[in-house]
């Protein structure tokens, strides 16, 4: 069961990240993306939106197979900026693995 | 699959101690221009900055080699170790990355350079090169997360260049291009005019056409989407009668080669690559590229392929 927190999105500003809440889920991303076999970045995103903070830190990992060729990002039709989101995942991440 | 923690912390460890990912001394990596001569400042000239990504692929060819024998492998743990690299006094990883490094690589990857510099010279674009003034962008750290890591750096670089007075720069791949054109001003405020080479080059129209083979065009992602500059290298092939084949996914819907996966897992990257090389072997021409890494990654797989400069700068002497 996750613990889901609704002031993620907030928090995530601060590692450069605005449009977590922007996203409607309609897949676009997970559909262009390389990593196609895998539900990215949709599934990422779905944790941001919802502030599954243990889920992210739990499967962490698996923000760095993104490329970070921006092919969501171009192709998004709702300007969530999902390689940029899942970018500023990674800073949450790192800024969290330097704290503990 | 290796854990990103210990990748990122070996990187900025390096950069840390060399101004470079590798931990070597930039002595010893950035050697292009020796052979090339002295270059003269006039007032107002951009500098020619390289980033040091073309000379450092002879490194991380190095690296990726063994990289990808550890990946799965129970070794891959000690990988944690690697920012203990610190400790390591530079010349000796030097020592080390030279008995791996071919020379006939780093000289492939110098002679783009010099490409770069010949193209410049004959579309009598005025420009400049010193090497304490060219310096590693920090891209890798901004790309694995690194944010405090990246800044850090990206303002020792920035210090750098302002204390020299340099205003207007030329670059040669498209990493340390978006780099130096929206990461810097965006997370440290230091603007400068950046511009890729191939935007400054003026070329002959040759009579008739080249007669030479058409082209397949990679464009890499930070070209052709977040720079938008993908019709640029087009309309300097056209200007020397060079013809070219699109791809199904090219330009700004270009397919990303893997490279940038190489560092935390080798075997995704040659997932990634298998599905851009099938795309780009059927149109049956050689490819060109014009980033370092795409490069290096699409002759892993002995595709023909060639950087842009080398094939601009050829065509344009015959």
């Amino acid at each position: 069961m996750a613990l889901v927190n609704p002031d993620f999105a907030e928090e995530l500003k601060l590692y450069g990240v605005d449009t977590a809440l922007e996203c409607f889920n309609c897949g676009a991303c997970a559909a262009v993306c390389p990593l196609i076999h895998r539900q990215f970045p949709r599934k990422m995103i779905r944790y941001a939106q919802i502030g599954a903070k243990e889920e992210i830190m739990q499967q962490a990992q698996e923000l760095w197979r993104c490329l970070h060729c921006g092919l969501c990002t171009r192709t998004c039709p709702r300007q969530a900026n999902p390689g940029e989101l899942i970018l500023g995942l990674r800073r949450y991440v790192v800024a969290a693995w330097r704290k503990g | 699959m290796f854990n990103p923690r210990d990748i990122i912390g070996l990187l900025a460890t390096n950069i840390r101690k060399t101004r470079n990912p590798f931990g070597v001394p930039g002595s010893q990596l950035n050697t292009w221009w020796r052979p090339a001569g002295g270059f003269t400042r006039r007032p107002g000239a951009p500098l020619l900055f390289t980033g040091l990504m073309y000379q450092a692929i002879p490194y991380l060819e190095a690296t990726t080699r063994y990289l990808e024998r550890l990946e799965g492998s129970p070794w891959a743990e000690y990988l944690r170790f690697g920012r203990f690299s610190r400790y390591l006094p530079n010349f000796l990883l030097g020592r080390c990355f030279s008995l791996l490094t071919a020379r006939t690589g780093k000289e492939k990857f110098n002679g783009i350079l010099r490409s770069i510099c010949s193209l410049l010279t004959k579309s009598g674009v005025d420009f400049f090169y010193h090497p304490e003034m060219d310096f590693y962008s920090g891209i890798l750290l901004y790309d694995l997360g690194d944010q405090e890591g990246f800044e850090e750096h990206a303002r020792f670089v920035a210090k750098a260049l302002k204390l020299h007075d340099v205003k207007k720069i030329i670059t040669v791949d498209p990493h340390t291009t978006y780099a130096l054109k929206e990461l810097y001003p965006k997370y440290i405020g230091a603007s400068f005019e950046v511009e890729p080479y191939f935007t400054r080059l003026r070329l002959p129209v040759p009579e008739g056409g080249s007669g030479s083979r058409p082209v397949t065009i990679h464009d890499p992602c930070f070209y052709g989407r977040y720079l938008n500059l993908a019709d640029a290298p087009r309309q300097v092939l056209r200007s020397l009668g060079l013809d070219y084949v699109e791809v199904r996914n090219c330009g700004e819907f270009t397919s990303c080669c893997g490279g940038p996966a190489e560092s935390v897992s080798p075997a995704l990257n040659r997932e990634i690559l298998g599905r851009r090389v099938a795309e780009l072997k059927a149109s049956g021409a050689p490819v060109v590229t014009m980033c370092p890494i795409c490069l290096a990654n699409l002759l892993k797989t002995g595709l023909p392929v060639e950087d842009l400069a080398s094939l601009l700068d050829r065509s344009w002497e015959t």
